[in-house]
């Protein structure tokens, strides 16, 4: 056996020079330290990102993307294929579980200041993803057609219509007319499976590439060291397992996840009956529905929840371009104000979402 | 009705204590000067309640009453307005009844609303003329002899009321004209109930068309706020029908509505507010009101329950049923009091009405097939109830049901068939509709089974991935320690 591996191995090599790679690879490090953990959440996240496209293609297989047939091939899905319902949970688990591995991901680089030169284009098409995650979660969530589904939709594409200039067009685009209807689905499932896939695939392969080109990055007290006191590890083997162990036993939770708690399909959903009581997003949009309660009906001449959405755009694209403005970092220095606010957004997130939560 | 008496009571009084205004009508120079000529408005007005009260001619007409000069009299200048036109015939008659102050001026006690209550009605609409409402006071009360609602000779005397409500309403050209879809033959259907040919013979207490619809306030039967609304129907003809001080003289149960009101078609209507249940005139008609006879009642029931009325009709109790006289659905399923058929009307226990005819001894063969259909019927509520059971734990354990569950109403409406089937006395026919509901319930069962085995087979699945994944795990664990020791 051992031999056909190796014949294997060498058939390819000749052809492609697998060598190099290993070679390559070997001589790859990754630093060893006290929060040496957080690098794990990439590989974490990239491992759910395959789960969702796995499963998402073998859902494909049986679900149809029209208003009068999604809810119905779900159910198909869940009741009469083989596994389906095995397949649509962990699609389901796994989307949760991406969305939060990524969180924590981007708050671990962020604590690290990672994304201080030279890694400005990794953080940033970090970013992207992480604003693409939310955008699967959101087009995603549409594609049962249940009654939650619906509503849930109809509610945020109302929160995008309140942007100003752009709001009431990027609604309509979106909606793929003035209400959420069987145009709406189409759409949010062309977004979902081909557009969206498309755009963060080749963000995942520069992102992908350039942690290959520049390395892992080293925790800002690692400058102080001398190069023997830098306790590093391989990127290839050791990493590599440790990454594959962690797959397993998070393959582990999915598999009980799915089990204990299989994904609920609810109603069909029915535009002539009024919403739900107490209808919500899903976890991760929460925070931000529950802060726009909060704003007055009117600041000053403009609407309340107008300024709340400006706010939390304004905040994400300083927070997309925080490489560019802590120059602190940058130059090596520390910089207590990003702590802060990075402490603060954890807090605000997490209080939010647990206010949204109870509510 | 007893308050309009006493306020009609109230105005005749009045008319005898305003007797010294009578003696200055008499120098009413519009009425003398009127009578003298032969007038029959003049002669009509003679008999008025408002002559009686004193109110000269000018109150409608305008005019100098006091001059006997016909031109002063009748002047401009005088305010002389001629005969009122449309909306001014009304305005005429508002300026007084539709003050309190005005009324308690005359001693009158009757309400002031009606003008308010008119406007608001289906006749308070505009005529075709688009000028002027549809009816106006005289279209009813007529101009010059208005007479106390009491009085015999009035148009709204409960006996005549018919007669003026009909110069209307069974006129088919002036009908058309408003709402072709009226009917126009209420007076003639009215004269063919027990209440028309009651009012015919001059008895006033049986309802007219007041008495339903109302009279100042006359809203579409389609209002809500209609008195003659689905809904609104059984209160109305408990007013009278309910009261046992009024129907005394009729002898005749009052309790109907009381009964009514607990059956399933009074639950449906009064509570549930289902329009489409029976409301009293559903079953006896409205303007032709009178009670089903025997013979008719399944026809009555069958306007609705066609399919049990047809169903009966061809079964063996038909014959049966004629020939001792008896009452076809009532007899087991009551009149008034109606509930809802269970299956414990079905077979031979106490409860049951089958065995108050088919005794054991005496009619065993009834007997046996009522004993039989009840145990079917029972079998099928127990085996739909055993499907369910399966289905919703299988639902709780977090299993797709929903094609199970829908299936099993199938199950539900062969019962609901076998219910109706039942007024076939067929065993055979009855038996048929229950095994197809059997067969659902089987079917259902099984895939309940299946779904709760599924939901086992799926935990002894997980177990076993769980452990293979898991030792997968420990072992990459563990070759992670090895390469990590050979490392240092």
């Amino acid at each position: 056996m051992k031999n056909f591996w190796k014949k294997l191995y060498d058939w390819v090599n000749e052809r492609v020079q697998l060598d190099d790679l290993v070679k390559f690879m070997g001589k790859k490090y990754v630093p060893v330290h006290r929060h040496s953990i957080w690098y794990y959440f990439g590989g974490v996240s990239l491992f759910f990102f395959v789960i969702q496209v796995v499963t998402g293609i073998l859902l494909l297989f049986y679900y149809k993307g029209s208003s009068d047939l999604a809810f119905e091939s779900v159910q198909f899905i869940m009741a009469k294929v083989q596994f389906g319902w095995l397949v649509r949970s962990i699609h389901a688990w796994s989307a949760n579980l991406f969305i939060l591995s990524v969180f924590v991901h981007m708050f671990s680089v962020y604590f690290e200041k990672a994304y201080r030169k030279p890694r400005e284009i990794t953080w940033v098409t970090g970013m992207l993803m992480f604003f693409m995650c939310l955008g699967f979660g959101f087009s995603g969530y549409l594609l049962p057609w249940n009654t939650l589904s619906f509503f849930a939709t109809k509610v945020g594409t109302d929160i995008t219509g309140a942007v100003p200039v752009i709001g009431e067009p990027l609604k309509i685009f979106i909606r793929g007319g003035e209400d959420v209807n069987g145009a709406t689905l189409s759409r949010l499932f062309g977004f979902h499976v081909a557009l969206f896939p498309g755009i963060f695939t080749i963000l995942l392969a520069v992102h992908l590439i350039l942690i290959q080109r520049q390395g892992i990055s080293e925790p800002m007290h690692f400058k102080e060291k001398n190069p023997s006191e830098k306790k590093t590890m391989p990127f290839f083997p050791n990493f590599i397992l440790r990454d594959l162990l962690l797959w397993l036993l998070v393959l582990n939770l999915l598999a009980v996840l799915a089990v204990f708690f299989p994904a609920d399909l609810g109603h069909k959903a029915d535009p002539f009956s009024s919403a739900p009581a107490g209808i919500k997003p899903e976890w991760y949009f929460l925070f931000m529905f529950q802060s726009l309660k909060y704003f007055p009906s009117h600041i000053f001449f403009a609407e309340g929840e107008t300024v709340g959405i400006l706010l939390f755009g304004a905040a994400g694209i300083l927070w997309l371009l925080v490489p560019f403005w802590d120059m602190k970092s940058s130059r090596g220095e520390r910089n207590r104000f990003i702590n802060y606010l990075g402490l603060f957004a954890v807090m605000f997130i997490i209080i939010l979402t647990f206010l949204g939560w109870r509510s | 009705m007893s308050k309009i008496l006493i306020i009609i009571l109230f105005i005749v009084q009045s008319g005898l204590l305003f007797s010294a205004d009578k003696n200055q009508l008499v120098k009413d120079q519009c009425y003398i000067c009127h009578e003298s000529v032969g007038s029959t408005e003049a002669d009509l007005y003679k008999k008025d309640i408002h002559f009686k009260m004193g109110i000269s001619c000018s109150a409608c007409h305008g005019g100098d009453d006091m001059s006997d000069d016909m031109d002063k009299a009748m002047s401009k200048a005088a305010g002389y307005k001629g005969v009122p036109k449309g909306n001014e015939i009304t305005q005429a008659c508002v300026k007084c009844h539709a003050s309190s102050e005005m009324m308690k001026k005359f001693g009158a006690k009757i309400p002031t609303n009606q003008f308010e209550l008119l406007k608001a009605s289906v006749h308070g609409r505009l005529a075709l003329d688009g000028t002027q409402r549809i009816v106006q006071c005289i279209t009813c009360h007529n101009a010059h002899g208005i007479v106390e609602v009491t009085n015999p000779a009035s148009p709204v005397y409960p006996t005549n009321i018919p007669g003026t409500c009909g110069k209307c309403h069974s006129n088919p050209a002036y009908m058309r004209s408003y709402n072709p879809s009226l009917p126009v033959d209420q007076l003639s259907k009215y004269r063919t109930s027990v209440h028309g040919m009651r009012n015919a013979k001059g008895d006033p207490k049986p309802a007219q068309c007041e008495s339903c619809h109302g009279s100042h306030g006359i809203l579409p039967v389609k209002d809500p706020r209609s008195s003659v609304y689905p809904t609104n129907v059984p209160a109305t003809c408990s007013h009278c029908h309910s009261n046992a001080e009024y129907m005394k003289s009729y002898n005749i149960p009052t309790d109907q509505f009381a009964k009514y009101s607990k059956s399933v078609h009074g639950i449906a209507l009064l509570q549930k507010h289902d329009v489409s249940a029976p409301a009293c005139n559903s079953c006896h008609g409205n303007h032709a009101a009178t009670p089903p006879g025997i013979e008719s009642i399944s026809k009555v029931c069958g306007s609705c329950h066609a399919l049990n009325a047809e169903l009966f009709s061809s079964s063996p109790h038909k014959k049966a049923f004629d020939n001792l006289k008896l009452p076809e659905c009532q007899t087991c399923h009551s009149n008034h009091l109606i509930i809802t058929a269970t299956d414990k009307l079905l077979g031979v226990s106490p409860d049951a009405v089958c065995s108050r005819c088919h005794l054991q001894n005496k009619s065993p063969k009834g007997y046996y097939v009522a004993k039989e259909m009840r145990h079917m019927i029972d079998s099928l509520e127990s085996s739909e109830k055993n499907a369910m059971n399966l289905i919703q734990t299988a639902e709780q354990k977090g299993m797709e049901i929903a094609e199970a569950k829908f299936k099993l109403k199938d199950a539900k409406q062969a019962r609901l068939e076998a219910k109706t089937m039942v007024h076939s006395f067929d065993e055979a026919k009855f038996n048929e509709v229950v095994d197809k509901g059997l067969k659902v319930t089987s079917a259902v069962k099984i895939e309940g089974a299946d779904a709760i085995h599924e939901f086992y087979f799926r935990r002894i699945g997980l177990g076993i991935s769980v452990a293979m994944i898991s030792f997968l795990a420990l072992v990459l664990y563990l070759y992670i320690r090895r390469i990590e020791r050979k490392r240092k």
